[in-house]
């Protein structure tokens, strides 16, 4: 579903990732880990084009991602297109980034309604259905600066999902959270990963990547270490590198 | 001291200040939604990535910045007439003078305002399928404007002073009528402070909600 092929990308003169090939399935539960600075990060928002990239290829459904290819020359693909592509894959931020002068069914609504103009009526049972999928139909109405971390968080996930994505993408989902609070998002990212959703989740939560991934990256320095069942990646990992990682984050 | 105020003066003419302040309002209002709109256009002009754009919008804002408004005023009113043919009356000339001069700091305050915003914010918005656009209009302006609303009042309650410049192209605003009103009662003493009071009448209040608002939105947010 996602091809990823010798991605390159650079802040001005920084080499942040340095040639990455992988292949997403569909269906599939995809974790990134590594350490802080490691790309991992950027290497998400690569996928929907946040970042741009400035060499190599990302193909979604076979469609080359941000740029269009003409005569052998490559431009940036139209702000249509690129908008057509994100609206096809749902974020979660680090830092939530939910609007904070809409109500938590607004921020949920806005995307369908306004983005992808379906019928307001619809689009409000969806989300109401959403909230109540994360555990939030008490708080429709509320603004989100009245939430805690986690129902904020919970927010974010059913905003990103009203667009009826087909790939989730994560960014450091839990990682602004309070540890108490960590939990109830964890659950509801479990709830989609049972529910086939496809995922790439990038995380600093070892047991919960291992518990619920299909594979898991190891990322260093913008290179992919190694890429395996979370067995392999946790029990026996086949890369030294990916070995001292995971014995530093552990403890 | 042993002057005498004869504030009576002010009364019987009490109409010749309506009228003033009458000019003066709509000189205010006209400069002000020419300065908000030319102001929203170089604003997110100077703050594109597009240099284009952006270049003409930065020379355009330090030029009134950097050059006195009166010099501004009189060149539109003597000047533009000569090298353009299109003779604009005393009240239009100090609307756009004063327009032209506000949109320059209405442009840096709705650039500030748009900054100021997080970046999360443009990434939300993108990564739900919003363009510039969309994305500018209905998630970054609302927050941003609350945080431009205290400059912004400023610039108006600034701009309403400006206004008496108007009187120099022979504006019958409220400096104007005051200083004919001298030339008819010889009493600058009580027409000045009058003139003072007026302003101040005018004035206040706008500042007063100014605070009102920020107060109100620093508690619901």
């Amino acid at each position: 579903m996602i091809e990823v092929r010798n991605l390159h990308k650079y802040y001005g003169a920084l080499h942040v990732l340095r040639g990455m090939d992988i292949d997403i399935a569909k269906g599939e539960v995809f974790s990134v880990i590594g350490p802080s600075g490691s790309g991992k990060s950027t290497f998400l928002r690569c996928l929907n084009f946040l970042e741009e990239y400035q060499q190599g290829d990302i193909r979604f459904d076979g469609r080359l991602v941000g740029y269009r290819e003409t005569a052998g020359k490559r431009l940036r693909a139209s702000p249509r297109d690129i908008a057509a592509v994100r609206t096809r894959m749902g974020m979660v931020f680090q830092s939530f980034n939910l609007f904070p002068h809409k109500t938590v069914l607004e921020n949920v609504m806005e995307g369908p309604v306004i983005v992808q103009k379906k019928p307001e009526a619809v689009v409000r049972k969806l989300a109401l259905d959403l909230l109540e999928q994360v555990g939030l139909s008490d708080k429709t109405d509320q603004y989100p600066s009245k939430l805690s971390g986690g129902q904020q968080q919970r927010v974010g996930i059913a905003r990103a999902l009203a667009m009826q994505p087909e790939v989730m993408l994560f960014d450091e989902p839990t990682s602004a959270l309070d540890p108490e609070l960590v939990g109830e998002v964890l659950d509801v990212m479990k709830a989609l990963a049972t529910g086939g959703m496809t995922m790439v989740i990038v995380t600093h939560e070892m047991s919960f990547a291992r518990e619920v991934s299909d594979r898991v990256m190891m990322m260093d320095e913008g290179l992919i270490i190694e890429v395996d069942r979370p067995e392999v990646i946790f029990g026996n990992p086949q890369q030294a590198r990916t070995a001292d990682f995971l014995r530093r984050v552990v403890h | 001291m042993d002057y005498v105020w004869h504030f009576g003066v002010i009364w019987d003419y009490r109409m010749v200040f309506v009228r003033g302040a009458w000019i003066t309002a709509q000189l205010t209002l006209y400069s002000t939604l020419i300065g908000l709109s030319l102001g929203l256009l170089f604003g997110l002009f100077r703050s594109s990535t597009i240099a284009v754009l952006r270049a003409p919008a930065a020379v355009y804002i330090e030029f009134f910045r950097a050059t006195p408004v009166l010099v501004q005023l009189v060149w539109i009113y003597y000047s533009l007439p000569i090298l353009t043919g299109l003779q604009l009356s005393g009240i239009a000339s100090v609307s756009v003078g004063l327009g032209l001069h506000a949109a320059a700091y209405f442009a840096e305050i709705f650039r500030a305002g748009i900054n100021s915003i997080d970046k999360g914010q443009w990434d939300a918005a993108r990564s739900i399928g919003m363009g510039y656009g969309q994305a500018m209009w209905r998630i970054i302006l609302p927050q941003a404007i609350r945080r431009m609303v205290p400059p912004f009042i400023n610039e108006f309650a600034t701009l309403i002073k400006l206004t008496t410049l108007g009187s120099v192209l022979a504006v019958y605003e409220l400096l104007h009528e005051a200083n004919n009103l001298i030339n008819n009662t010889y009493r600058p003493l009580e027409v000045y402070t009058a003139l003072a009071v007026a302003f101040a009448v005018l004035i206040y209040p706008i500042i007063l909600l100014s605070q009102r608002l920020e107060r109100h939105w620093r508690t619901n947010s």
